[in-house]
C-alpha cells in the first residue's frame, strides 16, 4: 500500500521551476532515498510532502491526507527533520522537547520525552541548555523531536549533513532500527553510501525525477556486467584468443588485467576463462566489475546536463 | 483557535525571552527607570524652579488650557496647580513602556527563530499559523500590559509619597483612565505587530528594534506638545486618538497575519 503518493507535483518560485512533474510513490514501511544535487529541489519536495508550501499544479497525498488540503490532520501523522535542527538555545533539551511535545494532544509528553531522551543518549544531558551541543547532539536531539508523536511517515532531510563520521554513523544506525520498526521513511541525501546501505529503493532527482528503482536495479540498467581477469600477464595472443570469441562484445586490456564484456555474463564467464588457460594466460583471479550508486548518480545526472544543453541550443 | 497551544507558546515565549538577562533587564528595570526618572523630574521642577515656572507665559497659557478641562483645579494654589499639570503628563510618559516591551519581544521572539531556524520545525507540528501568531502576539503584549498598569500603579503610589496626595483626584482622569487602559493596550499591539512585521524582514534584532522605535517618535510628539502646553488632550481626544490607534491595528494585523503565512515564512522571510 502506497503512503506517499504523489501525482504530477511541481513547483515554481517566479520563473524558477525547483519541481517538475514528480510522480511517485514510496509503499509502506519503505525507505526511499532522493538523491539529487545541491538546488535539485530536494528539500522543495520535502516541504510539499510535509505540508509546508503548496505545489503550484500537482498534488501529494501521504498517509491518507492531501498535503495541500488536510495539513493539520497531515501534521499529526507525519515527522520531520529539517535540513538545520532548529531548536531554541537557551532552553534545556528536554525543554525544547516538551515544547514540540505540547503540540499532540494525544501524547504523554512526559513519557515521550524521557523515552526519546534516553534513546537518543541525552537522558545525562537532559536538563542543559541545547545551546551547549555537539552538532551530533542535536541532531539526534532533532530526530527525537520528530519522533515524539510516533509518525509512521519520516521525512528526513540531510539528516547526517555535517556530522562526524562517528555521530552519522549512529543517526545511520537509529533510521535503520526505524526502517525496522516499519515506519515509511522519505530521506533526502548527498551521502550515496548512506543511501545504499538505508534506501530499499533510491530516486534520482534534478528538477524531475531522473530515475528511481533499487540501487541494484539501476546499476543493471546502466551498466553493462563486466568481467575483469587478473593475469600475471595480459599477454597479446590471450587477447586476440578472447577477442576472437563469438560472444564478447568488448575486450580492454589494463595492465595485467583484461576487463571483458560477455552477451550474457553467467552464461559466457566460464567460457572466457576456458579461453584464457588454453591460450596460455596464467590467471590470478576473475571477478565482476564494481558499479557504486556514485557512478549511477553521476552518469544520470551527466546525461540529464547534456540532454538539457542539447534541448536549449 | 486551540487555548491549549496558544498558552504551550506563550509559556515557551517567556522561558526564552526571559532567560536572555539583557532583555530580562530591558523589561523589568527599564520601565522602572522611566517612571522613576518622570517623578524625579516633576519633583525636581517643583523644588527648585517651581516659582520661575508659575511666572512664565507657557506656563499661563497651558494653565488655562488645564482648567478649561479640570475647572475643579481652579481652586487649588498656583503649586497644586503646576504638579497636576505635570504629574498630568506622567501617563502620556507612560506609553512608552509598551512599545520598548513588546518591540523587545517581537523582535527577540521573531528574529530568534529565523536565526535557530526553528521554525520550519515548528511548522510541521499540527499548530497554526495564527494560533502562533495570536501566542506571541499575547507573550509579547501581556507583559508590556503588565508592567504598564504596574507602572501607572507605581506612578500614583509616587505621587501620593511625594506629599502631594491631595492632588491625585485631579490627576486620574477620565483622560488617565483612557490612556492607560484604551491607548496604552492599542499601542502595545501596535508595536508588537510593527515590530513583528519588521523582524520577519531583518536578522538583526538590534536593527530590527531600531526601525521599530521609530514607532515611539509619534508618542514622543503626543508627550511633547503636552508637557510645552501646545495642546492638552481632553478625554475625547484620548478616546479618539485610541480608536485611530485600533483601527491601524486591525489592518497592520491583516498584513501580519498574511505574512506569518507557512509559505510565506518559508519563502518570504529573509
Amino acid at each position: 500500500m502506497a503512503v506517499i503518493e504523489t501525482f504530477g507535483l511541481s513547483r515554481s518560485f517566479g520563473n524558477i521551476v525547483a519541481v517538475e512533474d514528480l510522480t511517485l510513490e514510496v509503499e509502506q514501511g519503505e525507505v526511499l532515498g532522493f538523491l539529487g544535487p545541491n538546488g535539485a529541489g530536494k528539500t522543495t519536495t520535502i516541504r510539499m510532502l510535509a505540508g509546508i508550501i503548496a505545489p503550484t499544479s500537482g498534488y501529494a497525498v501521504v498517509a491518507g491526507f492531501r498535503t495541500d488540503h488536510e495539513v493539520e490532520r497531515l501534521h499529526e501523522v507525519i515527522g520531520l527533520l529539517t535540513e538545520a535542527p532548529g531548536f531554541y538555545n537557551r532552553l534545556s533539551a528536554r525543554r525544547n522537547l516538551e515544547f514540540f511535545a505540547g503540540f499532540y494532544p494525544y501524547v504523554d509528553t512526559q513519557t515521550q520525552v524521557d523515552k526519546y531522551l534516553r534513546l537518543m543518549g541525552l537522558w545525562e544531558r537532559r536538563r542543559d541548555k541545547v545551546g551547549t551541543f555537539s552538532k551530533g547532539m542535536k541532531q539526534r536531539r532533532a530526530l527525537a523531536r520528530a519522533l515524539l508523536h510516533e509518525p509512521q511517515v519520516l521525512f528526513l532531510d540531510e539528516p547526517t549533513a555535517g556530522l562526524d563520521p562517528e555521530a552519522s554513523r549512529e543517526v545511520r544506525e537509529f533510521i535503520k532500527d526505524l526502517s525496522r520498526q516499519g515506519r515509511t521513511i522519505f530521506l533526502s541525501t548527498h551521502n550515496l553510501a548512506e543511501a545504499e546501505f538505508l534506501c530499499h529503493r533510491v530516486a534520482l532527482f534534478r528538477r524531475q525525477m531522473l530515475a528511481v528503482d533499487t540501487p541494484q536495479n539501476l546499476r543493471q540498467r546502466l551498466f553493462h556486467r563486466q568481467v575483469v581477469v587478473q593475469m600475471d600477464s595480459a599477454e597479446d595472443s590471450v587477447v586476440d584468443a578472447v577477442r576472437k570469441l563469438d560472444f564478447v562484445q568488448a575486450v580492454h586490456r589494463e595492465g595485467s588485467r583484461l576487463i571483458v564484456e560477455l552477451a550474457d555474463f553467467e552464461r559466457n564467464r566460464p567460457n572466457l576463462v576456458e579461453c584464457i588457460v588454453t591460450a596460455g594466460g596464467r590467471i590470478q583471479e576473475v571477478s565482476e566489475t564494481e558499479y557504486s550508486l556514485e557512478d549511477v548518480y553521476l552518469t544520470l545526472v551527466r546525461e540529464e546536463t547534456e540532454g538539457s544543453n542539447a534541448t536549449k541550443s | 483557535m486551540r487555548r491549549r497551544y496558544i498558552i504551550n507558546i506563550i509559556k515557551k515565549e517567556w522561558e526564552d525571552t526571559l532567560s536572555n538577562l539583557n532583555t530580562l533587564l530591558l523589561i523589568t528595570l527599564a520601565p522602572l527607570l522611566i517612571i522613576g526618572q518622570g517623578l524625579l523630574v516633576i519633583y525636581l521642577v517643583v523644588r527648585f524652579a517651581g516659582e520661575g515656572v508659575l511666572m512664565s507665559p507657557m506656563f499661563q497659557t497651558a494653565m488655562e488650557k488645564l482648567e478649561a478641562i479640570l475647572p475643579s483645579i481652579a481652586e487649588l494654589p498656583p503649586i497644586d496647580k503646576l504638579q497636576v499639570l505635570l504629574f498630568s503628563q506622567l501617563h502620556v510618559y507612560l506609553l512608552l513602556i509598551p512599545v520598548m516591551i513588546a518591540i523587545t519581544f517581537a523582535t527577540f521572539s521573531i528574529i530568534e527563530e529565523k536565526q535557530s531556524r526553528s521554525l520550519e520545525p515548528l511548522l510541521a507540528t499540527p499548530v497554526r499559523t495564527d494560533e502562533l501568531f495570536i501566542g506571541k502576539a499575547l507573550a509579547g503584549s501581556i507583559p508590556a500590559l503588565v508592567m504598564t498598569w504596574l507602572c501607572a500603579g507605581l506612578s500614583l503610589i509616587g505621587i501620593a509619597c511625594l506629599g502631594t496626595a491631595h492632588i491625585l483626584g485631579a490627576v486620574v482622569t477620565p483622560s488617565w483612565f483612557i490612556s492607560v487602559f484604551l491607548l496604552v493596550p492599542a499601542v502595545t499591539v501596535l508595536s508588537f505587530l510593527l515590530g513583528a512585521i519588521i523582524s520577519s524582514r531583518v536578522n538583526d534584532p538590534r536593527n530590527a528594534q531600531n526601525i521599530s522605535l521609530l514607532i515611539i517618535l509619534p508618542v514622543l510628539a503626543l508627550i511633547a506638545v503636552q508637557v510645552i502646553g501646545v495642546l492638552l488632550l481632553t478625554p475625547l481626544l484620548f478616546f479618539i486618538i485610541a480608536v485611530i490607534v485600533g483601527v491601524v491595528d486591525l489592518i497592520v494585523l491583516r498584513i501580519g497575519v498574511r505574512l506569518f503565512q507557512r509559505e510565506s515564512i518559508i519563502i518570504q522571510w529573509r
